[in-house]
């Protein structure tokens, strides 16, 4: 039984990536349960100062006590500009200051998906970089990088519909649930 | 004598002591003769992006602030914390905005690199991805020298945040020496 949280790093509506996190219910082993994360623009700009005078905001709190309660978290994102998206990377800027920091031993999943040919993997190893620098467990393959969205995704339903990324949604999914339970404090 | 060359700071941190606004608010004491250096409107009042608002409300005033302040440089400065090995957030939501502007201020703008840091690297691993972030905004890195400032505390005065470190203060005139040649350069700017 493994509790998974899904954190999604795209806000619009129509968001392939929002689109992939609710094609993933359909495609998890047995056991594995997912939870949508908290929003991540409900946080301010990350300021030093502000942590410091008042502590740090309620939505950075909810967000962070639900990265602790999950067993694992799976990122979605887009990439903006070949890189995570400023408002995503806040949240995580956010967290990682925390005493008890959420991410720490944490395993971490990443997924992305974009309209064009590399599928978002330019952001995928910068945040697999800034993941290692809070002690993440980040799982590795295999890799879901979902290229040529519009193709993939039904343009009025947005659901995804192209079975050899669900396949390796599915892959994913079921080598995640291992990993989660090799490295679990037993 | 050649036109001055307007060129504009963008921190990449809020807090009021930060090592890295200090260093940029210092950088027009190094500038050699033929540059001014500013510093951009703030960024901190920018909301985070979502296409959705962008499409319903348009660009928010302050985003237009800052794209207008970038377009109007000849040149803009970077300096930029490392936050989790990686681009602050803050500040990187500024850019996701600016990015979708028409007229895309970064396109064919010189952009040149500084960071800060507590530890040893002194902010290279930030470096590299701001470098990757130009590339998609078709901005026009500068190369070298680099300017990475590490083990901060030892470098800046501790009441007045004056950086003191020789050795750095030489690595940055070269690099705003050599900033004001590549603008010149790649702008055909007299």
């Amino acid at each position: 039984m493994a509790n998974v949280l899904t954190i999604c790093g795209s806000l619009r509506k129509k968001s392939y990536n929002a689109a992939l996190v609710r094609a993933l219910p359909a495609l998890v082993p047995d056991g594995m349960v997912l939870t949508a994360a908290p929003r991540v623009d409900t946080m301010p700009h990350y300021n030093h100062d502000d942590q410091e005078a008042t502590g740090f905001p309620l939505s950075v709190n909810a967000f962070a006590d639900a990265i602790r309660g999950a067993d694992g978290v799976i990122i979605v994102s887009p990439e903006y500009n070949w890189t995570i998206p400023g408002t995503l990377k806040n949240a995580i800027d956010w967290v990682s200051r925390m005493k008890d920091q959420p991410f720490k031993d944490k395993p971490v999943a990443l997924q992305s998906a974009s309209g064009a040919l590399l599928g978002g993997s330019r952001m995928q190893y910068h945040l697999r970089q800034c993941l290692t620098s809070i002690d993440a467990l980040i799982f590795g393959r295999p890799e879901v990088i979902v290229t040529f969205a519009p193709q993939k995704f039904d343009a009025e339903t947005l659901e995804l519909k192209d079975q050899a990324t669900r396949d390796m949604i599915k892959l994913q999914l079921a080598g995640f649930a291992k990993f989660i339970e090799r490295v679990r404090a037993k | 004598m050649a036109d001055k060359l307007n060129v504009i700071t963008i921190a990449g941190s809020l807090r009021k002591g930060s090592f890295n606004a200090a260093l940029a608010r210092q950088l027009p004491k190094w500038a050699p003769e033929g540059m001014a250096i500013t510093q951009a409107p703030p960024w901190g009042d920018i909301p985070t992006y979502n296409a959705d608002d962008q499409n319903s409300t348009g660009f928010p005033a302050s985003v237009t602030r800052f794209a207008d302040a970038i377009r109007a440089a000849d040149g803009v400065i970077i300096v930029s914390p490392e936050y989790n090995y990686g681009v602050p957030g803050g500040l990187k939501n500024a850019v996701d905005w600016v990015s979708r502007v028409k007229d895309q201020p970064f396109k064919d703008k010189p952009v040149a690199i500084q960071s800060v840091a507590g530890g040893p690297l002194g902010g290279g691993r930030v470096q590299y991805q701001w470098r990757q972030i130009c590339v998609f905004l078709e901005a026009l890195a500068f190369l070298r020298p680099e300017v990475f400032v590490g083990m901060a505390a030892s470098k800046f005065d501790e009441k007045t945040l004056e950086f003191k470190d020789e050795a750095g203060i030489n690595f940055i005139k070269q690099q705003l020496a050599g900033f004001e040649k590549f603008i010149r350069k790649v702008t055909g700017k007299a």
